[in-house]
């Protein structure tokens, strides 16, 4: 009698405990059909990893490298580990985070975040932190970009930050309820679209131009942490036009990457070598890379990668079957994109 | 279990996922929603001058000005102030701006006129200003002060500073916050920026 009572209590706090959850994935966001990028993080997780190189950071890195670039001319398997307005905190814990699945060859990091030395806005947060899979390197990455506002135990019971969702529920929650949903190309973010740089503005005057030592300390971390897995850290600086890359700051990571003999390159300076017209290689007027742009600019990474001793794959032939995939799914949405364009002339 | 504490239990379940539901939504941000929750990061807002903030209130979003205001031909511009008429007043600007952030929908849009730039955040489908920057000497605060002044001037018109650093003085007002930027003992750059800019 006893025993049975038991059990139907057992019985009673899983069909709770499932219905919670079943809620809990029905009211979170899925970032299919708007703020696609919240979707990025996540889809990290269905991959094959066995990557050569791994891009980390924010939306320029994902809006302006292609891997599909890198693989076609240089058979270098990569994949991009990137958010929007990821903050570099953030980036290392990823970089933690992709250490438990793979040791990469090389970690490309863009340096732009380092203007951040503070939490910043919660929507970008999550954005970044719930695609992470639960992992220490998760909870030290809430913990380190929480606002005040913000509570880690929103972050582990989501439906108490999203219950309000309810009367917004589309369709698509619950078509993508547990259907993942593939927004990007190996962590590239698609663009076919084109609207040239005009009048990108001056950077305003600051009262400081000095990076902060939180970000500082973080990005000693992520080199150490390279460094101790015997992996190849390059330092880049996407060539987006807006927000504006101060000479300080430049100065700044050259000394950086000097000091610990890290590659550094400035693709701002590189305009001429990648072939980038921003007349015709931006969809958002210089802040971001079109398809044609981040094309030309992954050219020119390849090389450098190439003459960095990233190796060659093509001719494997598992990874040449995932990659003849992945590409024709960039054609067809290529083809997608050009003909949405067309419709809309 | 009686069938009336069956009844009570699923009550209370009920209870408990209609309290999460409902909680205290109306108040949060929609993460995840179409609609932008927030200003744009990775916005650099412009500067401006040739003329003159006050600190009477007149011309928030709802019509009444908080702060520290700037005025410029007679178009007087306060933080969060719902940004198309002052735009329509202000005439064709010497160049724009529009910078959409990552991921959120929405612009930030930068208006350059002789001697100050006027940024805005988008809210819903209204735009509001996010700052006024002073570029040069050609525009004043209200209360007189330009790039170029010293320190001990914009000290004996504006008083002491809410904050301070050897190259910064704050004056808040009103959740607002007018900067005084400085290099040695001269202010470079003079900046009215919004509460909601600088969260």
């Amino acid at each position: 009698m006893k025993s049975k009572k038991t059990l139907k209590v057992i019985v009673s706090a899983i069909i709770v405990f499932v219905c919670l959850f079943l809620l809990q994935r029905l009211l979170m966001p899925k970032y299919v059909s708007d703020i696609v990028e919240g979707s990025m993080i996540a889809e990290y997780y269905r991959e094959e990893m066995d990557h050569d190189v791994v891009f980390i950071g924010d939306c320029e890195v994902y809006e302006n490298f292609s891997p599909k670039v890198l693989w076609e001319e240089y058979g270098i398997n990569s994949y991009i580990r990137g958010s929007a307005q990821q903050l570099i905190w953030q980036s290392y814990y990823l970089l933690e985070d992709t250490l438990r699945y793979e040791k990469p060859q090389v970690v490309i990091f863009n340096v732009l975040s380092m203007q951040y030395n503070e939490p910043q806005r919660e929507a970008y947060n999550r954005m970044t932190l719930e695609g992470m899979k639960w992992s220490g390197a998760k909870v030290k990455a809430i913990l380190a970009s929480m606002t005040e506002e913000e509570n880690f135990l929103d972050y582990v019971f989501p439906i108490l930050r999203y219950h309000s969702r309810w009367s917004e529920l589309k369709g698509e929650d619950l078509e993508y309820l547990f259907k993942p949903h593939q927004v990007s190309h190996n962590g590239y973010y698609m663009r076919v679209d084109v609207k040239p740089a005009e009048n990108v503005p001056e950077g305003k005057v600051l009262a400081d131009y000095s990076f902060g030592e939180n970000a500082y300390d973080y990005l000693d971390r992520f080199t150490k942490l390279c460094k101790e897995n015997d992996i190849q850290l390059i330092l880049i600086k996407a060539p987006s036009l807006y927000p504006y890359w101060y000479d300080e700051w430049e100065a700044q990571m050259e000394e950086y990457a000097a000091g610990n003999n890290l590659l550094y390159i400035n693709f701002l300076e590189l305009v001429e070598e990648t072939g980038l017209d921003f007349s015709t290689d931006t969809y958002d007027g210089g802040l971001h890379l079109n398809l044609s742009g981040a094309e030309k600019v992954s050219r020119y990474l390849g090389k450098v990668l190439q003459e960095e001793g990233v190796p060659d794959r093509r001719g494997e032939e598992a990874l040449e079957k995932i990659w003849q995939e992945k590409a024709a799914l960039y054609e067809q949405e290529k083809e997608e994109q050009y003909l949405a364009l067309e419709a809309e002339r | 279990m009686s069938k009336g504490r069956k009844t009570a239990a699923a009550l209370l379940a009920l209870v408990t996922i209609m309290a999460l539901l409902a909680g205290c939504g109306s108040s949060e941000n929609n993460i995840g929603s179409g609609a932008k929750d927030q200003i744009a990061s990775g916005s650099q807002s412009g500067s401006g001058n040739q003329g003159s903030s006050g600190t009477e209130n007149q011309g928030g979003q709802n019509g009444t000005q908080k702060g520290y205001v700037f005025t410029y031909k007679d178009v007087t511009i306060s933080m969060d102030a719902e940004a198309a008429p002052l735009v329509a007043a202000l005439g064709e600007p010497n160049s724009y701006f529009e910078a959409a952030s990552c991921a959120f929908e929405g612009l930030d849009k930068m208006y350059t006129y002789s001697g100050f730039e006027l940024d805005t955040y988008p809210t819903g489908d209204k735009d509001f200003v996010s700052a006024v920057v002073l570029k040069d000497d050609s525009v004043a605060t209200p209360e007189g002060v330009v790039i170029g002044d010293s320190k001990s001037k914009l000290e004996s018109v504006y008083g002491t500073a809410s904050s301070t650093t050897d190259t910064l003085a704050v004056y808040e007002k009103d959740g607002m916050e007018l900067r005084f930027i400085l290099s040695g003992d001269s202010i470079v750059s003079i900046e009215y920026m919004s509460g909601a800019a600088l969260q």
